[in-house]
């Protein structure tokens, strides 16, 4: 609870604040202008031409959405033209599967045969050009492999490891494989380029369970990352998380039982499209994180379904300082330390506590030192919201009616203000777009949208009345956090609005979003 | 209505704002103080001699590759060679030439020229015994750096054998060799080969994928019995703590203990003690070794040696900082930078009141470290805890160091207790 007031900076932060306006405002950016606009060469990705067909279709404004489908991504690694071979291995044949990913020549494709693989230890790949693919990713709660599908196995591996560890690699595809009860993270991708997931399967075998790996699907610090037709289930962290990457495409998977589904965090230049995302305790989010350097910035999310994310939050069971152990059950998405995103063509409903909150950084980490990586990359702004449709069902029982003021200090705060706007205001419900009201820092009352979020053309329940909550967590949790808590002022402080109202009806930002 | 902030915050939060507002869609400019090289950092814990020297650590090994032979062309290499220097790897380790005898003869020795070796303070691994050799190729010869690896020549072969006595207090008795790992350089860079000993400990097998010895049972130097995994890593996985990312943001394989500060120690060759940096300068392969003022890592367990801050980062820079370094992938993500030639900030990047992006679950507290109390420190908790997913390092260890978790421990509550925000 401590943590949610903005901590009075100490006088080293204002030194610093003070010190940054002497320097050069901006840098050139190579990559936000005349991005490579696209999809990928990689090798019969095959189904990419439908990319984005179904999605915001009835939006009318959304550029972008027919995106990544048709110019070619940079390489900086290509096996044309170079010695290739096929690597062919059986479920009993792990430890030669193992010496020979250790001695790859660059451009192997290593076939995997349909059955369980059974692992002490991660598959480590360090080398350019490789392809895994096996008989094929099979259904959710399979844990051995059948005639048609391809398990891996590390219920046995030795601990602390990943399933599949990939570091250093360019041009690196994995398809038609399930990973199974990694100990840490499933697939994990480091540091590398031209990445294909596809059709692949992680899961862990019990639900709930704190201990189960962290991510499923990991990429992170790399770039030009394509992830789709892919499951993940059961990570006590994330399902598919794209972290501090640069290019990335997320599309038509299904994550589903994990504490949160799909992360998209400080990552430049990401299309997230047609993915399901459904009872996870959070759906969707996309936010930057204190102290790391690469600062998150248009993200396309469109054609998605993040419905039904009430799962509770099982994330640690224990004091913990990880982002995700904080996040409520039953919110749909959350946009944190984020900028230009924009929502189009998705679906939510059902999520218990609220369907899309807008948060600043700061509501998670105070202390603006940490966010100096980033060159104070903790304000949320330019999200734009269009097109999609609000089902019924969100927003009635703030984090499953289980509040933890320890734990999860934004349920329980925002659960205790709705509980008394139901008795005293007939306000019952959370509204569908929750903003917390903290950018940009310090708040001035008078602007009311200054951080420029629009919300318009949603299609909402006929209930909704108002469909915006500018919450003003910063003086909510001021009267609920004071000696003498006064909940009345507290709701005092929130503010409502109706879709179409001024000004949150604006129309998006520009430029319009760099996409890949 | 509350109002949450000074004055002067809010004046500066909103040029800030102004300024970040003109920067629309742009690049981030770089970080202050990021790429500060030298700005008088409060860098206490830095060793007491290593002075003057620039940029020491980050950019060791990006020269590999140079190709610094070619005058000794006729020299006749021991080991198997090929014309520009590279080494063949053999199947066997026997035939890399470098040892004589085996475990089950009671013994494996080093060939002359093959140097033995210790560190002040070791890499822990999960109590293993190691036993170092050094092999520079004849007519070769490494240079002497202050701060950094010594410069290898291409040839050169690391090697590290780990073995497990059955009881810690007896540590030549009843000892098991598992592996022997071979770090080479080769004319392209470092690379690394694990070799795997058989049962009867007559032969070493080159075993890239790694192996899992299950239920290794060990006696500790408290008398208590451990059991477990030990794994020998795959060739892949030596690059987990054997690297750093270059300029091209590559990783680049690196040796990580044959530093001057903690080779700067006696050793006994052939009944007579001597410094080993002095032995190998004697024996005519380290070139450039000062007179006086060569650092010296203290050993982090001897408090004769040097004060409790400068032991407790000696042993976070031996076994964390091939990582959480800068140019590292840990220190690049978590921001935490525990080498002892860090010039970042002490506090936040050896992780005072620093709150982690992501730590995962259950790690203990919310702080990396909180000055006063080891037990709500996320540090502490990390090279504590045996729990997968949640120990530190990464790999390398399936027990608790009980020693280094102490130290770490007894370094955290010696400084003056405040709370973090």
């Amino acid at each position: 609870m401590q943590r949610l007031p903005l901590s009075r900076a100490p006088r080293a932060v204002l030194l610093a604040l003070v010190g940054l306006l002497a320097l050069p405002a901006c840098s050139d950016d190579e990559e936000g202008t005349g991005t490579p606009d696209a999809g990928n060469t990689i090798p019969d990705a095959g189904t990419r031409t439908d990319a984005g067909t179904d999605a915001g279709t009835d939006a009318g404004t959304d550029a972008g959405t027919d995106a990544g489908t048709t110019t070619a991504w940079p390489q900086d690694f290509s096996c044309e033209g170079k010695p290739q071979q096929t690597l062919t291995f059986n479920a009993n044949q792990v430890q030669e599967l193992q010496d020979a990913v250790n001695s790859l020549a660059a451009c192997t494709t290593i076939q995997l045969g349909a059955g369980t693989f059974q692992f002490d230890n991660a598959l480590t790949i360090r080398a350019n050009g490789i392809t895994v693919v096996g008989a094929g990713k099979g259904a959710q709660g399979e844990g051995t492999g059948g005639s048609a599908s391809t398990v891996l196995d590390f219920s046995d591996a030795a601990g602390n490891t990943n399933g599949i560890d990939v570091s250093d690699a360019k041009l690196f595809t994995v398809r038609d494989v399930a990973l199974w009860n990694a100990k840490k993270d499933a697939l994990r991708i480091e540091n590398s380029s031209n990445i294909l997931v596809q059709r692949i399967r992680t899961e862990w075998a019990v639900e709930n369970n704190e201990s189960n790996g962290k991510y499923g699907i990991y990429p992170v610090k790399s770039s030009y990352v394509i992830i789709e037709d892919s499951e993940a289930y059961n990570a006590a962290d994330a399902g598919i998380y794209v972290g501090q990457t640069r290019y990335a495409i997320v599309r038509r998977n299904i994550a589903k039982k994990n504490v949160a589904g799909i992360e998209i965090e400080n990552t430049k230049f990401a299309y997230v499209q047609g993915n399901i995302a459904q009872d996870n305790t959070a759906g969707l989010v996309v936010f930057d994180l204190p102290g790391n350097p690469i600062r998150g910035t248009d993200v396309l999310v469109t054609g998605n379904t993040i419905t039904g994310n009430n799962r509770n939050n099982f994330a640690s069971v224990s004091a913990s300082s990880s982002t995700v152990s904080q996040v409520p059950a039953g919110t749909g998405t959350f946009i944190l330390a984020s900028r230009r995103v924009e929502f189009v063509g998705n679906t939510w409903g059902d999520n218990n506590t609220v369907d899309i909150a807008v948060l600043s950084g700061l509501a998670i980490e105070p202390d603006l030192t940490l966010w100096s990586a980033g060159f104070f990359n903790f304000a949320s702004s330019d999200v734009y919201i269009h097109g999609n449709t609000f089902q019924e069902g969100s927003g009635d029982m703030v984090d499953n009616g289980h509040p933890d003021a320890e734990r999860r200090p934004l349920g329980a705060l925002v659960g205790a203000v709705y509980q008394y706007g139901a008795a005293a205001a007939g306000v019952s419900l959370v509204e569908h777009l929750l903003w917390d009201g903290i950018d940009p820092a310090p708040r001035n009352e008078s602007l009311l949208n200054p951080v420029n979020i629009c919300f318009t053309g949603n299609t909402l329940p006929a209930t909704t009345k108002a469909a915006i909550v500018d919450l003003d967590l910063q003086a909510v949790s001021g009267h609920l956090l004071s000696a003498s808590p006064n909940v009345a002022a507290a709701w005092g402080e929130t503010r409502r609005f109706t879709q179409g109202a001024a000004p949150f009806n604006c129309s998006g930002f520009s430029p319009k979003l760099a996409l890949p | 209505m509350r109002k949450p902030y000074s004055y002067g915050l809010g004046l500066a939060a909103v040029l800030l704002t102004a300024a970040m507002a003109s920067c629309s869609g742009g690049e981030d400019p770089p970080p202050p103080g990021v790429d500060a090289g030298s700005n008088g950092t409060e860098d206490s814990g830095t060793l007491p001699v290593d002075s003057g020297t620039p940029d020491a650590g980050v950019d060791a090994g990006v020269d590999s590759g140079t190709p610094d032979a070619g005058d000794d062309a006729g020299t006749p290499d021991a080991g198997p060679g090929l014309p520009d220097g590279s080494v063949v790897i053999p199947t066997s380790l026997a035939d890399l030439g470098l040892f004589t005898g085996s475990p089950a003869t009671g013994g494996l020795q080093p060939v002359q020229g093959n140097i033995p070796y210790e560190l002040t303070t070791p890499l822990f691994s999960d109590y293993a015994l190691k036993f170092r050799t050094l092999y520079i190729p004849p007519g070769k010869t490494a240079a002497y750096r202050a701060n950094d690896l010594l410069d290898l020549p291409v040839g050169t072969l690391i090697t590290k054998t780990f073995s497990f006595p059955a009881d810690l207090r007896e540590p030549e008795k009843n000892v098991r060799v598992i592996e022997t790992r071979v770090l080479v350089r080769q004319p392209g860079g470092w690379e690394a080969y694990p070799y795997f000993w058989n049962a009867e400990q007559t032969a070493a097998t080159l075993a890239v994928g790694g192996r899992v010895v299950r239920d290794i049972e060990l006696i500790d130097e408290a008398g208590v019995t451990r059991k477990f995994d030990y794994l020998v890593p795959s060739k892949n996985q030596c690059s987990m703590c054997h690297h750093v990312l270059d300029s091209s943001q590559n990783q680049v394989l690196l040796p990580i203990g044959v530093k001057a500060r903690y080779l700067n120690r006696d050793y006994v060759y052939g009944g007579q003690p001597a410094n080993q940096l002095q032995y190998l300068a004697d024996l005519g392969k380290l070139t450039g070794l000062p007179a006086s003022n060569v650092p010296r890592a203290p050993d982090a367990f001897n408090p004769a040696e040097a004060e409790l801050g400068l032991r407790a980062r000696t042993y976070l820079d031996i076994n964390c900082a091939h990582c959480h370094r800068e140019n590292a992938t840990a220190g690049d993500t978590s921001r935490m930078f525990l080498d002892l030639d860090s010039t970042a900030t002490l506090n936040l990047n050896m992780g005072v009141c620093k709150r982690p992006g992501s730590a995962g679950s259950g790690v203990g507290g919310e702080f990396d470290i909180v000055p006063g109390d080891h037990s709500v420190s996320i540090l502490w908790y990390r090279l504590h805890t045996e729990e997968s997913g949640k120990m530190m390092p990464q790999i390398g260890r399936a027990l608790r160091h009980d020693q280094g978790s102490s130290l770490i421990a007894d370094w955290i509550d010696s400084m003056p207790a405040r709370s973090c925000k």
